[in-house]
């Protein structure tokens, strides 16, 4: 194992790695799932996940390994993880609304709080994140706060995805205006709007991209 | 006539001296003991974005039936030009203190707050928080 971290090392090290592992964060029901089965299936033909308009969906991380993407005749492995909504509550109560019965709704709720934990484990492992906001919310959460902040110290590079801009009261500028630092890509992962600008932010902004 | 109920509301306002000087996990520790307690506390500092992620994960242990969580706001002082140069440069010098001291005797480092304000509730009793980049509002309901 620890032979194993210091060859990674090296490898990162002499950038003779030829994959990354990107990340997609963000809270509950921004589309980070659509977002990662419109990648992964732009470049494999195959979802990664399934998803839905309940809140914590997504409970465990859901991995993509190798996914050859291309922008202007650059190429870039990586390996896709899609992570469980970050939250800093997890109330069982809200998942009867949806008509999930109460046993049910509590392991779902016991398996969102371990797969909020998951997501912040993995923080250490990724080398990009593509940091997914719904364009037609308020950005500034504490959840986004604390995640832009987080990668900041980590040294991460991190990509704003303004999802869901083709719903109606989209406002993608508010959340440029919340985090001017940050490149932003505006898209409907859903349609597949944008997509191609986002390939090519990965492509520019991945810190171990050739 | 039924006579409403009267509903309390349980606010601690902690000074930054109160956590500096604790280690990550023990500033951790009192938040959350204090907010699972049912109190709203207001502290005249901020968290490191590590701590804040540290408070996010250790809030998700946490959580059961009784309790599904918290809501939590900051406030960071802006700084702008040379002093934001020097806080970053302090922040790098610190992290690599940090590390260098937790390599050598195995315990993390006790910090201090940054300069801010945080607001930190129980999710059953915060309802809402509205955040703009230098002022929010909270509406609770006990």
């Amino acid at each position: 194992m620890v032979f194993g971290r210091f060859v990674n090392w090296v490898r990162n090290f002499f950038r003779l790695r030829q994959d990354i592992s990107l990340g997609i964060y963000g809270c509950t029901n921004v589309g980070k799932t659509t977002l990662a089965n419109r990648i992964s299936m732009d470049w494999t033909g195959e979802e990664i996940g399934k998803t839905s308009r309940i809140p914590h969906e997504t409970r465990f991380v859901q991995k993509k390994e190798k996914v050859l993407i291309e922008s202007d005749g650059k190429k870039l492995n990586i390996n896709l993880l899609d992570m469980p909504g970050l939250a800093t509550k997890v109330d069982y109560r809200k998942f009867l609304k949806y008509g999930i019965k109460k046993k049910a709704a509590k392991i779902r709720a016991k398996e969102a709080t371990k797969g909020v934990v998951e997501a912040i484990k993995w923080l250490n492992n990724v080398d990009t994140v593509l940091a997914v906001m719904d364009a037609t919310k308020d950005p500034l959460t504490q959840v986004n706060i604390t995640l832009l902040g987080n990668l900041e110290a980590k040294g991460i590079p991190v990509i704003l995805v303004a999802n869901k801009i083709d719903l109606k009261g989209s406002k993608p500028q508010d959340i440029k205006e919340a985090f001017p630092q940050y490149p932003l890509v505006e898209v409907s992962a859903l349609k597949g709007t944008n997509i191609n600008n986002l390939y090519e932010a990965i492509i520019k902004h991945s810190r171990k991209a050739k | 006539m039924k006579k409403k109920s009267k509903t309390r509301l349980k606010m601690d306002f902690v000074s930054s001296v109160a956590l500096d000087g604790k280690t990550g996990e023990k500033k951790i520790n009192f938040i959350l003991n204090k907010v699972k307690d049912g109190s709203i506390l207001v502290v005249d500092g901020v968290l490191t974005p590590n701590e804040e992620m540290n408070l996010i994960r250790e809030t998700m242990r946490r959580v059961d039936d009784g309790f599904p969580g918290i809501e939590v706001c900051s406030l960071k002082k802006q700084l702008k030009g040379w002093k934001q140069f020097f806080d970053t440069l302090s922040n790098g010098t610190e992290k690599v203190s940090n590390s260098l001291w937790m390599g050598l005797t195995g315990k993390p480092k006790k910090t201090k707050l940054k300069t801010g304000i945080t607001l930190i509730g129980p999710a059953k009793i915060i309802k809402n928080i509205r955040k703009n980049p230098d002022s929010f509002s909270v509406l609770a309901e006990a």
